[in-house]
Formats: structure tokens, sequence, C-alpha cells
């Protein structure tokens, strides 16, 4: 089994491998010989068109990450802690979008919009069309980690005089941030990393998959191979980082056992 | 005293906690998949809808066999992938959750961060591997061999595709079942006779059956309604029933047809879960309800 | 804390709580005084949990009235009724260090830091905890999170101490010692305590009046010799103690006394209800208020008491007692309980089981 794991990331990140690659060579389409070069790092900060796509492409990113996160952390709170009869259709609505492909999100409110709102593309649309998206995974995440939290602690720290917010603060979120990173984390990859619903939301404004997308009819540019290779590099640095806090104990994300 | 007017008998903090996220979705996803619903039943022309309704998409859709064949192909397609991934999937999340130890977070997480890099680089970059001027081929060429087929342009290098952006999703899904499995049990079963096989037959796979089910559903939405992948590395033969839909709403303009194609790819996203929810016994599955 | 003189410290006023269609609690009025140690003693799911929430602010009832200290709290949220508890499983805050969670609820009430510190160690001394401060809960033996958090009810001198049986995760030699040591410092802190628990020993060994309690009702108020001596209903006699039971149908009443055929053997038993003649009762006497002696010394069995003859079945030894299984004729037992001193039978003796006429209570039936 462990070999076959092996196999399953080296199939995922032969083209995370091949980007990287592909980023220092000068012939893109055919990168033999090698001759490494870093001309397409320096056309990517040079031009313009991708930092306003990366700068959507975060706003994106962050935007839908936090609503996603709030709401799905209030979600989660209130079909945990508050029993009610209602709490299978609230996990059947939160979970709904996961069950709606990208394409239809996209074009639905695509259709809604233009068509009887008659709003241009827009990054609010955009940014909210992303965020259900993020809700039900945020929502998934954060419910399969606190479904065991025990909310007798927060009735502990309410009989000791915490208010509900204070509460809140004080011990219910240093137990479950992580979970909430988590589903920040996700969302934000999603909706930053998202075509579909974007690119019918947005209209003409660039973000990097909608660039990427608009230049594959002329072959992909060497800058947009260049800019993942960074983000690669990036996630990289914190995932080494996080190994070397888990190596020396440091931190456990969550690992109870020894 | 006690607070007894009705709207606050109303806005329990259960309705104030959840009414956000419920409101939230209805706007933004049930509304607009409404309006798609009912565009379906309209008629566009020269790009411009209009509100006269018939059933005119759905003859065009059923009678024409190019979008029946798209339809099929999509569908088949999603339910090979999603195969294909349940079975490398299992022993995956299974040998993480069991022997990842601390590290296991961390190799879940190994397993998302290509998502850190866009759907279209990663597609483009399988297809500088698997395609006809890509590393295998032209490695096999230049060492005087005939190229494979079979990785170039066709349904098969589709499949590869999908599998590559899909098979995250369940492994993370079992994964996280299994992590809220009990393993001690399988010793009790093993106690009392049963091979490890059989152990997991009769206990394992049950109880992770829901995760499973997640998966399995989140692999073959996005396969069922796929665009690029088909676009990019399946061919002239590959188009998909979710290509054909994005075109109705770009290039040709026929919004119309294309909400009637959305309506459908939807009724069949639906009845996948509809028949994975059918398989589910809550009794069965070791849900014992959240919280209290 | 409003500083209110009355002796009353916590009121419970026609207290009802309903889930659904379930009551479970139904009309509860209670009275605890400034210093007393008070025991809500129950089986599971008779509402004594319920009540102590409801005491506690976390449930509100359906009806009734919750006053501490003259004020009416019924409806004040938790957070204001500066109540202190301490919690079965003790939900000890796992990211916040032993010092940290006892000063919680000084931060709480906003109390300055020179303040905090003069309490914590206050706190520390009383429950001896020295050395632990900067450890973290899953560190600590369950003894000690036990005692930190007794620690974290008692800091801010609380005008209420509730116990949501906090002994029943621990084992059994700690339990005994953590028993008498929070009753003392009931004791010394003269702060009342409402104990919850489902263990009739640790009631009567730690507190002052019990309140048993069944199906959200109180069965029986009262101090605890009287409880256990002086059961009110078939359900304490049974729940409180270890008890026989016998029944049979009243031949005669005398006065305090009446008589009822068992087993073939006329029985002479305390009468406290209303049975009259021709009526069905039950009569119940504790283990050890049983005595026994063998067949040939039955002369020796003082006149006012009842005898049975049987055969002493076997002999359980407890270490503090022993108890004696008599198997009477058609099938019934008996059990006596007495000292291991006196240890001078063998399974197999014929013997009389016997005790005296005004021993035991008797209840009416149906």
């Amino acid at each position: 089994m462990a070999g076959l794991l092996n196999l399953l990331y080296v199939f995922l990140y032969a083209p995370i491998l091949y980007v990287v690659f592909v980023s220092f060579s000068e012939d893109i389409v055919w990168p033999f010989p090698l001759s490494l070069t870093s001309q397409a790092y320096a056309d990517l900060f040079s031009n313009s068109l991708y930092a306003d796509a990366l700068a959507n492409s975060l706003i994106l990113g962050v935007g839908s990450g936090i609503i996603s996160t709030a709401i799905a952390t209030a979600g989660v709170i209130g079909i945990l802690r508050y029993p009610s009869k209602r709490r299978t259709l609230i996990i059947v609505i939160f979970l709904s979008p996961l069950f709606v492909a990208e394409l239809l999100i996209g074009i639905s409110s695509l259709a809604f919009n233009s068509r009887i709102l008659g709003l241009p593309g827009n990054m609010f649309s955009a940014i909210a069309a992303n965020a259900v998206e993020g809700i039900a995974f945020s929502f998934l995440i954060i419910l399969s980690q606190l479904v065991r939290y025990d909310w007798q602690m927060d009735e502990a720290a309410m009989v000791f005089g915490a208010r509900p917010a204070r509460c809140f603060w004080e011990v219910t979120l240093p137990t479950i941030w992580p979970s909430l990173l988590g589903a920040f984390l996700i969302s934000f990859i999603l909706a930053f990393n998202n075509l579909e619903i974007s690119f019918y939301n947005l209209g003409a404004i660039p973000t990097l998959p909608s660039v990427a997308w608009g230049s594959l009819r002329f072959g992909l540019g060497p800058e947009l191979f260049a800019l993942a290779a960074l983000t690669n590099g990036f996630v990289f640095l914190i995932f080494a980082v996080m190994y070397v806090l888990m190596r020396t104990g440091l931190v456990k994300f969550g690992y109870r056992g020894k | 005293m006690k607070p007894d007017s009705t709207w606050r008998d109303f806005l329990t903090p259960f309705v104030l906690l959840t009414g956000p996220g419920t409101l939230f979705i209805g706007v933004t996803l049930l509304v607009p998949l409404l309006t798609v619903v009912m565009f379906s039943f309209w008629r566009t022309e020269s790009y411009e809808l209009y509100a006269d309704w018939n059933f005119d998409n759905y003859r065009v859709l059923f009678g024409e066999a190019a979008y029946r064949t798209f339809l099929i192909r999509s569908v088949v397609s999603a339910a090979v992938t999603s195969l294909i991934c349940l079975v490398l999937a299992w022993p995956v999340a299974y040998y993480i959750a069991r022997h990842g130890g601390r590290y296991r977070l961390l190799l879940v997480l190994l397993l998302a961060a290509p998502f850190f890099t866009g759907v279209i680089l990663r597609i483009a970059a399988l297809q500088g591997i698997l395609g006809p001027g890509g590393l295998i081929n032209m490695s096999l060429g230049l060492a005087g061999f005939a190229p494979i087929k079979l990785l170039m342009y066709t349904q098969f290098a589709a499949t590869i595709g999908h599998i590559y952006l899909y098979i995250p999703f369940m492994v993370t899904a079992i994964y996280l079942s299994l992590v809220n499995f009990d393993f001690a049990l399988l010793d009790t079963a093993k106690i009392n006779g049963a091979g490890p096989f059989r152990a997991f037959i009769e206990v394992t796979w049950p109880l992770n059956w829901i995760g499973t089910s997640i998966g399995t559903v989140l692999v073959f939405i996005p396969c069922l309604a796929s665009t690029i992948t088909p676009r990019f590395l399946g061919g002239p033969n590959a188009t998909s029933f979710g290509m054909s839909l994005s075109q109705q709403f770009g290039e040709t303009g026929t919004w119309a047809l294309g909400s009637a194609m959305s309506v459908v790819m939807f009724i069949f996203s639906f009845l996948v879960i509809a028949v994975l929810k059918f398989t589910i016994d809550l009794r069965r599955s070791g849900f014992t309800g959240a919280g209290r | 804390m409003s500083s209110h003189d009355d002796t009353v410290s916590l009121s419970l006023e026609d207290i009802c709580k309903q889930f659904g269609p379930v009551k479970a609690v139904d009309g509860i009025n209670l009275d605890i005084r400034q210093d007393e140690f008070f025991a809500l003693l129950g089986p599971s799911g008779s509402g004594k949990t319920t009540l102590l929430r409801i005491i506690a602010g976390l449930e509100h009832p359906t009806s009734g009235r919750v006053m501490v200290g003259g004020q009416d709290v019924t409806f004040m949220p938790p957070y204001h009724r500066r109540i202190g508890m301490v919690f079965q499983n003790f939900l000890l805050f796992p990211h916040k260090t032993v010092a940290e969670n006892i000063v919680f609820p000084l931060r709480m009430q906003n109390i300055g830091k020179a303040q905090r510190d003069d309490r914590l160690s206050w706190a520390i001394q009383l429950l001896r905890l020295q050395g632990l401060e900067a450890r973290y809960p899953h560190e600590l033996s369950g003894g000690q999170q036990q005692r930190v958090s007794l620690a974290r009810g008692l800091i801010s001198r609380p005008a209420l101490l509730l116990l949501d049986e906090p002994l029943a995760n621990l084992d059994r030699e700690l339990r005994a010692e953590m028993e008498i040591e929070i009753r003392r410092y009931q004791k010394e802190l003269k702060i009342p305590f409402i104990y919850v628990t489902h263990n009739q020993e640790e009631a009567l060994t730690m507190s002052d009046r019990i309140a048993v309690m069944r199906n959200g009702v109180f069965e029986q108020v009262g101090n605890r010799t009287e409880v256990y001596q002086k059961p009110k209903t078939v359900f304490v006699a049974g729940f409180v103690g270890q008890s026989n039971q016998m029944e049979g149908k009243v031949d005669k009443v005398n006065g305090g006394f009446l008589a009822f055929t068992w087993q073939g053997k006329k029985l002479v038993v305390p009468h406290a209800g209303d049975a009259k003649t021709g009526e069905l009762v039950r009569f119940m006497i504790k283990h050890e208020d049983v005595q026994i002696e063998v067949a040939s010394r039955k002369s020796a069995i003082p006149g006012n008491h009842n005898s049975i003859p049987g055969k002493l079945r076997d002999i359980i030894f407890k270490g503090q007692t022993v108890n004696y299984l008599v198997d009477l004729e058609g099938g019934m037992e008996i059990v006596a309980s007495g000292s291991p001193r006196d240890m001078t039978l063998a399974a197999g003796d014929l013997v009389f089981a016997f005790w005296s006429q005004d021993t035991g209570s008797s209840f009416k039936l149906g």
C-alpha cells in the first residue's frame, strides 16, 4: 500500500515538476536539450496583465475564503450545539453545492445575473458564486473535526462568567482554529484557481486561470509556468516548515497519538 | 423575565447560526438554478431569450444523435473514472489513516497540494507529457520506437486527466471517514475469527461507506461536467456534454438550449446521488448523529 | 454577589422542565440553606442533572422560579449568575495551564491581576496543587484534574457550588479520599454545595441533607440519617442502602405496629402508612438490621423480635462487613449483614434470621 501511495504522489507531482522544469526552459514546447533561463520570471514581473490577474485572483480567493469559513463555521456550530429537528435539512442545504458541478454554478449565476438582474460581470458576483462552493467544502472540513468537540467546555466557561463572544474567543476558537484554517485555505485555493465559476461571473476582468485559458489558444505563455512554479515553491516551503515542526514534535496539528 | 415575543422565539441560536448560510446558498445557488430551469423552457433567437414556454430545447436535445452521444460519453467517462479512483484511493487513504502516524495530515495535504496549480496549467503539463510532442512519445521517438497512440488525444488520455484531477477528492473523503473510524473494531472482528479480508468486508467497508460514496459523488459530478480535460487531452472524438453545454453559453449563444442541457446534467448528477443515498442505511453506518 | 443575609441561599419554586412530551423535572420546591451540603440523589434519568443545569442557568425551566440570594435568576444567563460548578468529566480547558484554568472565573469577572494572583495562591494552597501551576490538564492525574476543577469552581467564592457527579470518573480509592476532602472544603468555606450523584454511599458520606429524586419529583427530602433510616417510599427504601423485601396482606393493625404473614411466618413490623387490615403491604429492612443465630440457640433470640428459620447458603466476606445469604423454605432468600468478628457460622448451617419488631419500614402497595 505504501508503494501505491508513492506511485500516486509521483503521478500527482510529475506534471507539477514538469511545470517547474518548463518555467526554466528556453523552449517550452520541447525543452530538450536543456538550456535554462530565468527569462520567464523576468517577463512575469514586467507584464502588468499578470499582476492584475494575480491581484484579482487573490481578491477572489481571500473574499471567498473569509465568507465561506465564517458562514460554514456558524452553520456547523448551529447544528452541533443546538439540537433541532431541522438539523438534517441544514446539513443537506450546506452540502448541496458539492453536488452541483462548477460549470453549472458558473452558468446558472451568469444566467441569473445577466438576464434577470441585468448585471455585468463583477467581482462581487464572482466572490459570492465561488463562496457557495467554498461553504460546502468548509462545512465538510469543519464538521468532520468539530463532531469531536465537547460543547460542555463552553457551558463550563459560561458558568464561570464568560459571555458567548468571550467564550468563543477564549475556549472554542483556541481548540478549533486548525480546522477553520484548513477550511479557509481550501476555499481560498478553490476560488483562487477557479476557472469555470469565475469566468462566467467576471466577464472581462482577468484572473490567473482566465489568462491561462485565454493564452491556451496560442500556446501557454512561459510566464504562467513561472508563476505556477513560484506558487508551488511557496506551498512546499510551508509544508517543509510543517514537517520540521511535526518532526520535532513542536506542533501536532490535531494528531493526538504519540 | 421570560422573553416571549414570537420573533424572538423564532430567532433561536440554531436559526441565527444556520440562517445566514441557508439564505446565502438559497440566493446564490438555488435561485440561479431555478432561473436556468425556467430558461430551459424558453427560446433563444439571435442571442436573445424569449419567454414563450415550450419543450423544443428538450426535443432537440433528445432528438439529435450528437447530444445523445455527448451525454452517454460523459456519463460513461464519469462512471469509469469514479470506479478507478475508488479502487486506487481506498488503499492509499487506508494506508495514510492507519500508518501515517503523526505525519498523516501532511500526507493528505500533499495530495491536495497540486490544487495550488490551476487546472489549466496541470492539464497543459499533462498534455506536455502525454501528447504527440510530449515527453513520453518524443522520448520514444528519439529512441527509435513508435509512439504510444493511446496516449495521444484519446478518451483514454482524457480519463487519465480526470483521474489526475479528481482522485485527491476521493482519497480525502475516504481518509476523513477512516480517521473517525475505530480500528480497534478490526481487532474485535479478528479475535472473533474473521480474516483480514472478511474483517474489511464486514466491518471497515460498511462503516466507511458514507465517506466513500461522498468521494464518489465528488469525482463523478465534476467529471460529468468536465470541459477542459477532454478538450485538451481527448482530441476530436472526445467532445463532452460539458464542452457542448458551455458552447451554448459562449460561441453559439443558444442560452435556452444550454439551460436545458444544464437541467439534464443536473438530473444525472442527482440520479447518482439518489442511487448512492439508497445504499446508505444510516442506522448501519455507525453514524450516531452529530453532537448530543 | 448581592449580600443577602437570609439563611436561605437558593430557593426553587415549583420548577418544571418539559422536553417534548417528557417531564424531566416536575414541580420541584427546595430551599438550600447558607452553609449546607446538599445531595441530589437519584438514578440516571431521574431529572437531577436537568435540575442542576436549571440552577446553573444552562437550561431554562418551563415554569417556576429560581431564586439565588433572594434575587430571581430564572432567566438570567449562566455568565451573570456567579455560581461555581464542578463537572463529571472535569472539563478543564485543554489549551490553558492549571493556573490559567483556575483563574478563568476571575478573569471573566475582570478582577485585577494582583487580586487574581492572591486568590490563585489561596486556591492552590487549599487544594494542595503546589508545583502544578504551569502544567497542562493532560499532564495531570485524574485526582489532580478533579482538584483543579474544584479550585476553578471555588476561586471566585461563588454563592453556590454545583457538583455534577464529580467523582464518577475516579477510581474507588481516590473517590473515598475525595469524598472526605470535598466535605471538608464545604465545612471550611461555608458555601452551600449542591452535589448530584447516583451513588447513595457518596450522598450519605458527604451531605447534610439528601433529596432522593425519581421521574422528576422528590421522593423524599431530609437529613441523611432520616432518609436512610426512615425512608418515606418504597423507592427510597430500595435505593438508599440495601434492603430485604417482604410482601403480604395485613392481618392486624395495632397502634404503631402491623402484623402480616410472609412465607407462613407471622411478622410484626412498624406501621407508618395508612395500610388497613386485608391490604397488601411491602416491608423493607436493611441488611445490617437483620441478625443471624444458629438454630440450636433459638432461645437466645429476644422476645420482641421476628425470626425466620432457614439454611445458610453462603457467606460473602466484604472486609468491614459480612453478608449472610440465608435460603428460606419456598425459595426465598434473606440477607443479613454483620461484623466479621463474630463469624463462627459455616455454609449449610441451619439458622434463624431475626430482627427487632421496631426496625424496618412498611409501605402500603397499590
